[in-house]
Protein backbone atom coordinates (compact mmCIF):
# COMPACT_ATOMS: atom_id res chain seq x y z
CA UNK A 1 0.00 0.00 0.00
CA UNK A 2 2.75 2.46 1.02
CA UNK A 3 4.49 1.40 -1.63
CA UNK A 4 1.99 1.71 -4.36
CA UNK A 5 1.61 5.48 -2.77
CA UNK A 6 5.22 6.24 -3.04
CA UNK A 7 5.35 5.09 -6.67
CA UNK A 8 1.91 7.28 -7.48
CA UNK A 9 3.76 10.16 -5.70
CA UNK A 10 7.08 9.97 -7.82
CA UNK A 11 5.30 9.89 -10.82
CA UNK A 12 3.05 12.46 -10.27
CA UNK A 13 6.55 14.56 -9.19
CA UNK A 14 8.11 14.13 -12.54
CA UNK A 15 5.37 14.51 -14.75
CA UNK A 16 4.97 17.96 -12.34
CA UNK A 17 8.37 19.18 -12.07
CA UNK A 18 9.11 17.88 -15.89
CA UNK A 19 12.25 15.37 -14.02
CA UNK A 20 13.80 12.45 -16.51
CA UNK A 21 12.02 9.73 -15.51
CA UNK A 22 14.66 7.38 -15.46
CA UNK A 23 16.17 9.38 -12.62
CA UNK A 24 12.94 9.55 -10.66
CA UNK A 25 11.57 5.93 -11.28
CA UNK A 26 14.82 3.77 -12.03
CA UNK A 27 13.73 2.80 -15.42
CA UNK A 28 16.11 1.67 -17.77
CA UNK A 29 17.48 4.12 -20.94
CA UNK A 30 18.15 2.32 -23.52
CA UNK A 31 20.44 4.03 -26.58
CA UNK A 32 20.29 2.41 -29.82
CA UNK A 33 22.67 3.24 -32.64
CA UNK A 34 20.31 2.04 -35.69
CA UNK A 35 20.99 -1.53 -35.19
CA UNK A 36 24.71 -2.08 -34.45
CA UNK A 37 24.67 -1.46 -30.66
CA UNK A 38 22.99 -0.82 -28.14
CA UNK A 39 23.07 0.88 -24.83
CA UNK A 40 21.20 -0.02 -21.72
CA UNK A 41 21.19 2.26 -18.48
CA UNK A 42 20.24 0.80 -15.25
CA UNK A 43 19.94 -3.20 -15.52
CA UNK A 44 20.23 -5.09 -12.99
CA UNK A 45 22.66 -7.98 -14.10
CA UNK A 46 22.85 -10.28 -17.05
CA UNK A 47 20.32 -13.45 -16.83
CA UNK A 48 21.39 -15.10 -20.23
CA UNK A 49 23.69 -14.40 -23.18
CA UNK A 50 24.45 -15.99 -26.37
CA UNK A 51 25.23 -14.89 -29.81
CA UNK A 52 21.59 -14.58 -30.75
CA UNK A 53 19.96 -13.73 -27.02
CA UNK A 54 20.92 -11.27 -24.40
CA UNK A 55 18.24 -11.34 -21.44
CA UNK A 56 18.82 -8.49 -18.63
CA UNK A 57 17.22 -8.14 -15.72
CA UNK A 58 15.41 -4.64 -15.03
CA UNK A 59 13.94 -3.36 -11.50
CA UNK A 60 10.64 -4.38 -12.71
CA UNK A 61 10.58 -7.26 -15.06
CA UNK A 62 12.99 -8.17 -17.67
CA UNK A 63 14.45 -6.69 -21.13
CA UNK A 64 15.07 -9.62 -23.86
CA UNK A 65 17.03 -8.37 -26.79
CA UNK A 66 17.23 -10.99 -30.15
CA UNK A 67 19.65 -10.43 -32.96
CA UNK A 68 22.96 -11.76 -34.36
CA UNK A 69 26.41 -12.13 -33.41
CA UNK A 70 26.25 -10.36 -30.27
CA UNK A 71 28.80 -9.36 -28.37
CA UNK A 72 29.24 -6.94 -24.54
CA UNK A 73 31.75 -4.55 -25.16
CA UNK A 74 31.35 -2.84 -21.85
CA UNK A 75 29.48 -4.48 -18.54
CA UNK A 76 29.66 -2.62 -15.90
CA UNK A 77 27.28 -3.07 -12.27
CA UNK A 78 24.82 -0.15 -14.14
CA UNK A 79 25.30 -0.03 -17.82
CA UNK A 80 26.06 -2.39 -20.82
CA UNK A 81 26.95 -2.03 -24.03
CA UNK A 82 25.76 -5.04 -26.55
CA UNK A 83 27.48 -4.99 -30.32
CA UNK A 84 25.54 -6.77 -33.20
CA UNK A 85 22.68 -7.02 -35.30
CA UNK A 86 19.56 -6.41 -32.87
CA UNK A 87 16.60 -7.39 -34.31
CA UNK A 88 13.93 -7.50 -31.25
CA UNK A 89 13.62 -5.67 -28.39
CA UNK A 90 10.89 -7.27 -25.88
CA UNK A 91 10.12 -6.40 -22.24
CA UNK A 92 8.91 -9.07 -20.15
CA UNK A 93 6.71 -8.47 -17.04
CA UNK A 94 8.43 -10.56 -14.37
CA UNK B 1 33.83 3.82 -20.49
CA UNK B 2 37.35 3.18 -19.27
CA UNK B 3 39.93 4.84 -21.22
CA UNK B 4 41.03 1.94 -23.52
CA UNK B 5 44.92 3.39 -23.64
CA UNK B 6 45.07 2.94 -19.67
CA UNK B 7 43.60 0.26 -19.64
CA UNK B 8 46.49 -0.92 -22.20
CA UNK B 9 48.95 -0.19 -19.86
CA UNK B 10 47.26 -1.71 -16.88
CA UNK B 11 47.18 -4.61 -18.94
CA UNK B 12 44.36 -6.54 -20.20
CA UNK B 13 43.24 -10.36 -19.18
CA UNK B 14 41.53 -12.32 -21.35
CA UNK B 15 39.27 -14.96 -19.41
CA UNK B 16 37.70 -18.27 -20.41
CA UNK B 17 34.67 -19.26 -18.52
CA UNK B 18 33.55 -22.50 -18.94
CA UNK B 19 30.38 -24.28 -17.29
CA UNK B 20 26.63 -23.61 -16.64
CA UNK B 21 25.73 -20.13 -15.24
CA UNK B 22 28.22 -18.31 -17.06
CA UNK B 23 26.12 -15.34 -17.49
CA UNK B 24 25.77 -15.48 -13.33
CA UNK B 25 29.70 -15.86 -12.59
CA UNK B 26 29.56 -12.01 -14.84
CA UNK B 27 27.02 -10.57 -12.97
CA UNK B 28 28.96 -11.41 -9.66
CA UNK B 29 31.74 -9.90 -11.02
CA UNK B 30 30.11 -6.89 -12.32
CA UNK B 31 28.67 -6.48 -8.82
CA UNK B 32 31.52 -6.74 -7.17
CA UNK B 33 32.45 -3.47 -9.50
CA UNK B 34 35.08 -5.13 -12.20
CA UNK B 35 34.36 -3.55 -15.59
CA UNK B 36 34.23 -6.48 -17.95
CA UNK B 37 34.64 -5.84 -21.89
CA UNK B 38 34.14 -8.22 -25.15
CA UNK B 39 31.93 -10.81 -23.48
CA UNK B 40 31.01 -13.38 -26.64
CA UNK B 41 30.05 -17.08 -26.42
CA UNK B 42 32.40 -19.18 -27.79
CA UNK B 43 29.72 -22.23 -27.76
CA UNK B 44 26.97 -23.61 -25.43
CA UNK B 45 29.40 -24.02 -22.14
CA UNK B 46 32.13 -21.36 -23.23
CA UNK B 47 32.11 -17.45 -22.70
CA UNK B 48 34.98 -15.52 -22.99
CA UNK B 49 35.83 -11.71 -21.45
CA UNK B 50 38.25 -9.56 -20.71
CA UNK B 51 39.31 -6.91 -17.85
CA UNK B 52 41.97 -5.39 -16.21
CA UNK B 53 44.54 -7.15 -15.32
CA UNK B 54 44.15 -4.81 -11.25
CA UNK B 55 41.01 -6.76 -11.08
CA UNK B 56 42.43 -10.31 -11.20
CA UNK B 57 42.21 -10.79 -7.90
CA UNK B 58 38.53 -9.93 -7.46
CA UNK B 59 37.70 -12.59 -10.50
CA UNK B 60 40.50 -15.75 -9.03
CA UNK B 61 38.08 -14.48 -5.43
CA UNK B 62 34.60 -15.00 -7.19
CA UNK B 63 36.15 -17.89 -9.52
CA UNK B 64 36.81 -19.66 -5.87
CA UNK B 65 32.84 -19.87 -5.71
CA UNK B 66 31.79 -21.01 -9.00
CA UNK B 67 31.46 -24.31 -10.19
CA UNK B 68 32.76 -24.13 -13.58
CA UNK B 69 36.25 -23.78 -14.93
CA UNK B 70 38.31 -20.57 -15.41
CA UNK B 71 41.15 -19.91 -17.50
CA UNK B 72 43.17 -16.89 -18.29
CA UNK B 73 43.97 -17.61 -21.78
CA UNK B 74 46.00 -14.40 -22.60
CA UNK B 75 47.55 -10.94 -21.20
CA UNK B 76 47.66 -7.92 -23.24
CA UNK B 77 49.17 -4.70 -22.56
CA UNK B 78 52.13 -3.15 -20.87
CA UNK B 79 52.75 -5.13 -18.27
CA UNK B 80 52.81 -8.33 -20.13
CA UNK B 81 55.32 -6.47 -22.94
CA UNK B 82 57.70 -6.32 -20.14
CA UNK B 83 57.32 -9.60 -19.07
CA UNK B 84 58.17 -10.62 -22.44
CA UNK B 85 61.04 -8.55 -22.31
CA UNK B 86 62.14 -9.35 -19.11
CA UNK B 87 62.18 -13.28 -20.42
CA UNK B 88 64.01 -12.34 -23.49
CA UNK B 89 66.16 -9.90 -21.28
CA UNK B 90 69.48 -11.67 -22.47
CA UNK B 91 68.89 -10.39 -26.14
CA UNK B 92 67.78 -7.30 -24.89
CA UNK B 93 71.33 -7.07 -22.47
CA UNK B 94 73.19 -8.06 -25.54
CA UNK B 95 72.07 -5.95 -27.89
CA UNK B 96 73.03 -3.05 -25.78
CA UNK B 97 76.47 -4.33 -25.19
CA UNK B 98 76.81 -5.08 -28.45
CA UNK B 99 76.26 -1.18 -29.19
CA UNK B 100 78.25 -0.16 -26.16
CA UNK B 101 81.17 -1.90 -27.19
CA UNK B 102 81.39 -1.01 -30.63
CA UNK B 103 81.24 2.57 -29.38
CA UNK B 104 83.87 2.30 -26.89
CA UNK B 105 85.98 0.62 -29.55
CA UNK B 106 85.37 3.11 -32.01
CA UNK B 107 86.69 5.48 -29.69
CA UNK B 108 90.20 3.96 -29.29
CA UNK B 109 93.08 4.54 -31.10
CA UNK B 110 93.99 1.59 -33.18
CA UNK B 111 96.79 2.70 -35.38
CA UNK B 112 98.74 5.56 -35.36
CA UNK B 113 100.78 6.11 -39.14
CA UNK B 114 103.55 8.09 -39.39
CA UNK B 115 104.69 9.07 -43.16
CA UNK B 116 107.38 10.49 -44.19
CA UNK B 117 110.16 10.60 -41.46
CA UNK B 118 113.14 8.56 -40.68
CA UNK B 119 112.94 5.57 -38.71
CA UNK B 120 114.67 7.73 -35.79
CA UNK B 121 112.14 10.75 -36.10
CA UNK B 122 109.54 8.31 -36.45
CA UNK B 123 110.81 6.60 -32.85
CA UNK B 124 111.05 10.27 -31.58
CA UNK B 125 107.78 11.36 -32.38
CA UNK B 126 106.02 7.74 -31.13
CA UNK B 127 107.96 8.50 -28.02
CA UNK B 128 106.65 12.14 -27.90
CA UNK B 129 103.66 11.07 -28.48
CA UNK B 130 103.09 8.12 -25.91
CA UNK B 131 104.27 10.98 -23.15
CA UNK B 132 101.11 12.82 -24.81
CA UNK B 133 98.82 9.79 -24.52
CA UNK B 134 98.74 8.88 -27.34
CA UNK B 135 98.77 5.40 -27.48
CA UNK B 136 97.74 2.06 -29.38
CA UNK B 137 94.83 1.49 -27.61
CA UNK B 138 94.03 4.60 -25.25
CA UNK B 139 90.72 6.86 -25.61
CA UNK B 140 90.57 9.34 -27.82
CA UNK B 141 87.95 10.87 -25.29
CA UNK B 142 91.10 12.21 -23.09
CA UNK B 143 93.67 13.36 -25.70
CA UNK B 144 94.15 16.76 -27.47
CA UNK B 145 92.93 17.92 -30.37
CA UNK B 146 94.43 17.20 -33.54
CA UNK B 147 95.74 20.79 -33.58
CA UNK B 148 97.48 20.83 -29.91
CA UNK B 149 98.94 17.58 -30.62
CA UNK B 150 100.41 19.46 -33.64
CA UNK B 151 102.06 21.93 -31.66
CA UNK B 152 103.16 20.10 -28.81
CA UNK B 153 105.10 18.32 -31.75
CA UNK B 154 106.50 20.96 -33.49
CA UNK B 155 107.75 22.51 -30.00
CA UNK B 156 108.79 19.39 -28.86
CA UNK B 157 110.67 17.63 -31.35
CA UNK B 158 113.57 19.50 -32.85
CA UNK B 159 114.44 19.10 -36.88
CA UNK B 160 110.59 19.14 -37.61
CA UNK B 161 109.44 21.50 -39.84
CA UNK B 162 106.15 21.24 -40.79
CA UNK B 163 103.37 17.51 -38.86
CA UNK B 164 99.97 17.00 -40.61
CA UNK B 165 97.73 15.46 -37.83
CA UNK B 166 94.84 13.90 -39.33
CA UNK B 167 92.23 12.04 -36.86
CA UNK B 168 90.28 9.21 -39.46
CA UNK B 169 87.52 7.26 -36.84
CA UNK B 170 90.27 5.40 -34.90
CA UNK B 171 93.61 5.64 -36.69
CA UNK B 172 95.97 8.60 -36.25
CA UNK B 173 97.57 9.98 -39.13
CA UNK B 174 100.89 11.81 -39.28
CA UNK B 175 102.89 13.47 -42.15
CA UNK B 176 106.52 14.80 -41.65
CA UNK B 177 107.96 17.23 -43.04
CA UNK B 178 111.55 17.25 -41.27
CA UNK B 179 113.91 19.93 -41.55
CA UNK B 180 116.30 19.39 -44.60
CA UNK B 181 119.98 19.93 -42.62
CA UNK B 182 121.19 22.92 -45.65
CA UNK B 183 123.07 20.97 -47.63
CA UNK B 184 126.46 22.22 -49.73
CA UNK B 185 125.53 25.75 -50.86
CA UNK B 186 124.65 25.89 -54.85
CA UNK B 187 127.18 26.85 -56.75
CA UNK B 188 126.80 30.22 -57.96
CA UNK B 189 126.93 31.53 -60.99
CA UNK B 190 129.16 34.74 -61.50
CA UNK B 191 128.34 37.34 -58.98
CA UNK B 192 129.00 40.31 -57.17
CA UNK B 193 128.29 41.54 -53.78
CA UNK B 194 126.31 44.28 -53.16
CA UNK B 195 125.57 46.43 -50.08
CA UNK B 196 121.69 45.04 -48.73
CA UNK B 197 121.46 48.50 -46.69
CA UNK B 198 122.95 51.43 -46.04
CA UNK B 199 125.50 50.96 -43.46
CA UNK B 200 129.41 51.84 -42.54
CA UNK B 201 132.23 48.62 -43.34
CA UNK B 202 133.74 47.35 -40.40
CA UNK B 203 135.18 43.94 -41.23
CA UNK B 204 135.64 42.20 -44.36
CA UNK B 205 135.78 39.37 -44.80
CA UNK B 206 136.39 38.15 -48.24
CA UNK B 207 136.78 34.08 -49.51
CA UNK B 208 136.40 35.02 -53.19
CA UNK B 209 136.47 38.23 -55.39
CA UNK B 210 137.72 41.58 -55.45
CA UNK B 211 137.04 43.76 -52.43
CA UNK B 212 136.41 47.27 -53.36
CA UNK B 213 135.55 48.85 -50.32
CA UNK B 214 137.29 49.82 -47.25
CA UNK B 215 137.09 49.29 -43.86
CA UNK B 216 134.80 52.54 -41.99
CA UNK B 217 133.46 53.39 -45.44
CA UNK B 218 130.27 54.18 -45.62
CA UNK B 219 128.30 52.38 -48.23
CA UNK B 220 124.47 52.97 -49.43
CA UNK B 221 122.14 50.43 -50.64
CA UNK B 222 122.93 48.52 -53.62
CA UNK B 223 126.85 49.88 -53.94
CA UNK B 224 129.18 47.23 -54.72
CA UNK B 225 131.10 45.42 -51.89
CA UNK B 226 132.78 42.90 -53.40
CA UNK B 227 133.48 42.61 -57.43
CA UNK B 228 132.91 39.26 -59.17
CA UNK B 229 135.86 40.16 -61.64
CA UNK B 230 139.35 39.33 -61.16
CA UNK B 231 142.10 38.76 -62.54
CA UNK B 232 144.23 41.47 -64.27
CA UNK B 233 144.43 43.67 -67.68
CA UNK B 234 143.23 41.61 -70.27
CA UNK B 235 142.60 38.25 -68.53
CA UNK B 236 138.94 39.07 -66.84
CA UNK B 237 137.46 36.28 -65.03
CA UNK B 238 134.12 35.87 -63.34
CA UNK B 239 133.37 34.24 -60.39
CA UNK B 240 130.96 33.95 -57.92
CA UNK B 241 132.19 36.45 -55.11
CA UNK B 242 131.53 34.98 -51.66
CA UNK B 243 132.48 36.27 -48.02
CA UNK B 244 130.80 38.56 -45.60
CA UNK B 245 130.89 42.25 -45.11
CA UNK B 246 129.65 43.21 -41.69
CA UNK B 247 128.25 46.93 -41.86
CA UNK B 248 127.27 48.47 -38.57
CA UNK B 249 123.52 49.89 -39.36
CA UNK B 250 121.44 51.77 -37.46
CA UNK B 251 117.30 51.61 -36.40
CA UNK B 252 115.04 53.54 -34.79
CA UNK B 253 112.41 52.21 -33.25
CA UNK B 254 109.95 53.66 -30.78
CA UNK B 255 107.91 52.09 -27.86
CA UNK B 256 105.21 52.52 -25.88
CA UNK B 257 104.38 50.50 -22.93
CA UNK B 258 102.14 51.60 -19.63
CA UNK B 259 104.00 51.69 -16.11
CA UNK B 260 100.97 50.01 -14.31
CA UNK B 261 99.54 46.90 -15.81
CA UNK B 262 96.99 45.01 -14.84
CA UNK B 263 96.64 41.17 -15.23
CA UNK B 264 95.07 37.57 -13.69
CA UNK B 265 97.17 35.12 -12.45
CA UNK B 266 95.86 31.57 -11.92
CA UNK B 267 95.74 30.37 -8.50
CA UNK B 268 95.65 26.86 -9.32
CA UNK B 269 92.58 25.81 -7.99
CA UNK B 270 90.50 24.56 -10.80
CA UNK B 271 87.24 22.50 -11.29
CA UNK B 272 86.65 19.82 -14.11
CA UNK B 273 82.72 18.96 -15.49
CA UNK B 274 82.21 16.56 -17.65
CA UNK B 275 79.10 16.91 -20.09
CA UNK B 276 77.53 15.15 -23.18
CA UNK B 277 76.47 17.36 -25.81
CA UNK B 278 73.83 16.59 -27.79
CA UNK B 279 73.28 19.49 -30.28
CA UNK B 280 72.46 22.19 -28.22
CA UNK B 281 71.44 20.36 -24.91
CA UNK B 282 74.04 19.65 -22.82
CA UNK B 283 73.97 16.51 -20.24
CA UNK B 284 76.68 16.89 -17.38
CA UNK B 285 77.58 13.14 -16.24
CA UNK B 286 80.37 14.19 -13.77
CA UNK B 287 81.09 17.72 -11.75
CA UNK B 288 77.80 19.07 -10.68
CA UNK B 289 79.48 21.55 -8.17
CA UNK B 290 79.24 24.50 -9.48
CA UNK B 291 82.57 26.37 -8.78
CA UNK B 292 82.57 29.61 -6.59
CA UNK B 293 85.42 31.57 -8.57
CA UNK B 294 84.72 35.11 -8.72
CA UNK B 295 86.98 35.44 -11.15
CA UNK B 296 88.01 32.64 -13.66
CA UNK B 297 89.04 31.08 -16.99
CA UNK B 298 87.24 28.70 -19.22
CA UNK B 299 89.26 26.16 -20.92
CA UNK B 300 86.66 24.07 -22.87
CA UNK B 301 87.43 20.84 -24.51
CA UNK B 302 84.93 19.12 -26.79
CA UNK B 303 85.79 15.56 -28.17
CA UNK B 304 83.39 14.07 -31.08
CA UNK B 305 82.43 10.82 -30.50
CA UNK B 306 82.20 8.21 -33.28
CA UNK B 307 80.55 4.98 -34.17
CA UNK B 308 81.91 2.70 -36.84
CA UNK B 309 83.98 5.54 -38.14
CA UNK B 310 80.51 7.92 -38.39
CA UNK B 311 80.94 11.29 -36.10
CA UNK B 312 77.78 10.86 -33.92
CA UNK B 313 76.12 13.95 -33.17
CA UNK B 314 76.79 13.96 -30.18
CA UNK B 315 80.15 15.33 -28.18
CA UNK B 316 81.97 14.89 -25.24
CA UNK B 317 82.55 17.82 -23.24
CA UNK B 318 85.20 18.23 -20.93
CA UNK B 319 84.93 22.01 -19.25
CA UNK B 320 87.66 22.88 -16.55
CA UNK B 321 87.04 26.76 -14.63
CA UNK B 322 90.55 27.61 -13.70
CA UNK B 323 90.39 30.48 -10.77
CA UNK B 324 92.59 33.28 -10.89
CA UNK B 325 93.64 36.50 -9.57
CA UNK B 326 94.06 39.65 -10.51
CA UNK B 327 97.54 41.41 -9.54
CA UNK B 328 98.64 44.71 -10.89
CA UNK B 329 102.36 45.37 -11.49
CA UNK B 330 103.83 48.88 -11.54
CA UNK B 331 106.92 50.20 -12.19
CA UNK B 332 109.10 53.23 -11.47
CA UNK B 333 110.28 55.40 -14.03
CA UNK B 334 113.43 53.64 -14.22
CA UNK B 335 112.72 50.29 -13.75
CA UNK B 336 109.53 51.37 -16.58
CA UNK B 337 112.39 52.49 -18.85
CA UNK B 338 114.35 49.53 -18.35
CA UNK B 339 111.87 47.66 -19.50
CA UNK B 340 110.66 49.14 -22.41
CA UNK B 341 114.15 48.98 -23.36
CA UNK B 342 114.46 45.01 -22.97
CA UNK B 343 111.28 44.62 -24.80
CA UNK B 344 112.72 46.75 -27.75
CA UNK B 345 115.66 45.33 -28.17
CA UNK B 346 113.90 41.95 -27.96
CA UNK B 347 111.85 43.23 -30.69
CA UNK B 348 114.65 43.87 -33.05
CA UNK B 349 116.43 40.89 -32.40
CA UNK B 350 113.69 38.72 -33.45
CA UNK B 351 113.60 40.84 -36.44
CA UNK B 352 117.49 40.44 -37.19
CA UNK B 353 119.41 37.76 -38.59
CA UNK B 354 120.57 35.66 -36.23
CA UNK B 355 124.26 36.50 -36.64
CA UNK B 356 123.44 39.91 -36.32
CA UNK B 357 124.80 41.52 -32.90
CA UNK B 358 123.58 44.69 -31.58
CA UNK B 359 126.26 46.97 -30.47
CA UNK B 360 124.71 49.43 -28.73
CA UNK B 361 121.55 51.46 -28.70
CA UNK B 362 120.98 55.21 -27.18
CA UNK B 363 117.73 56.89 -25.81
CA UNK B 364 116.81 59.50 -28.35
CA UNK B 365 113.60 60.41 -26.44
CA UNK B 366 112.13 59.12 -23.28
CA UNK B 367 108.34 61.14 -22.53
CA UNK B 368 106.31 59.84 -19.56
CA UNK B 369 102.74 60.40 -20.10
CA UNK B 370 99.57 59.47 -19.29
CA UNK B 371 100.95 56.95 -16.78
CA UNK B 372 102.82 55.49 -20.10
CA UNK B 373 106.65 55.37 -20.80
CA UNK B 374 107.08 56.28 -24.37
CA UNK B 375 110.68 55.77 -25.28
CA UNK B 376 112.81 56.36 -28.69
CA UNK B 377 115.82 54.26 -29.34
CA UNK B 378 118.60 54.50 -31.79
CA UNK B 379 120.47 50.56 -32.19
CA UNK B 380 123.55 50.00 -33.78
CA UNK B 381 123.64 46.82 -35.00
CA UNK B 382 126.48 44.87 -36.34
CA UNK B 383 125.15 42.70 -39.21
CA UNK B 384 126.15 41.15 -42.49
CA UNK B 385 125.27 43.44 -45.24
CA UNK B 386 126.46 41.59 -48.43
CA UNK B 387 124.08 39.86 -50.78
CA UNK B 388 125.01 38.37 -54.20
CA UNK B 389 123.76 39.92 -57.34
CA UNK B 390 124.25 37.71 -60.63
CA UNK B 391 126.88 39.26 -62.99
CA UNK B 392 125.15 40.38 -66.00
CA UNK B 393 125.99 40.39 -69.68
CA UNK B 394 125.58 44.19 -69.90
CA UNK B 395 127.76 44.31 -66.42
CA UNK B 396 130.55 42.83 -68.29
CA UNK B 397 130.66 44.87 -70.95
CA UNK B 398 130.32 47.85 -68.68
CA UNK B 399 133.70 46.22 -66.71
CA UNK B 400 135.86 45.69 -69.60
CA UNK B 401 135.45 49.47 -70.89
CA UNK B 402 136.34 50.94 -67.09
CA UNK B 403 139.00 48.43 -67.27
CA UNK B 404 140.31 49.56 -70.31
CA UNK B 405 139.54 53.08 -69.67
CA UNK B 406 141.60 53.31 -66.11
CA UNK B 407 144.45 50.87 -67.38
CA UNK B 408 146.04 53.76 -68.70
CA UNK B 409 145.27 56.10 -65.59
CA UNK B 410 146.30 53.48 -63.18
CA UNK B 411 149.76 53.55 -65.35
CA UNK B 412 150.54 56.77 -65.17
CA UNK B 413 150.76 56.94 -61.45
Amino acid sequence: MTKKWGEQMRSWLTKSLNLPEDVMMDLPRITMIGQLHIYIENHRGLLAFSDKEVRLMLTKGQLLIKGQSFTIKTILPEEILIEGKIEKLVYLDG
Amino acid sequence: MNNQWLAFFQGIIFVKVEGQGAERFINRLIRSRVPIWQVSRQSEQAITFSCSLQHIHKVRREARTFEGEIRFYRGEGFPFLLKRLWKSSGFVVGLVAFFVVILLLSNIVWRIDIGGASPKMEHQIRKELASMGVEKGRFIFGMDDPETIQHKLLNQIEGLTWIGVEVKGSTFHFRVVEKNEPKEKKKNGPQHLVAAKEAVVVKLFVKKGQATVKRDQFVHKGQLLVSGFIGTEEKVREVAADGEVLGETWYKTTVEMPITTEFQVLTGRQVKKHMFEVQAFRFPIWGFKSHSFANYKKDEQVHSVSFVGMKLPINYVEKTYYESRRTSRSYTEKEAEQQALAIARGDLESKLPEKAEIRGQKILQRQFTNGKVKLSIHFQVLENIAVGKPITQGDKENARRKERNEHPARKSE
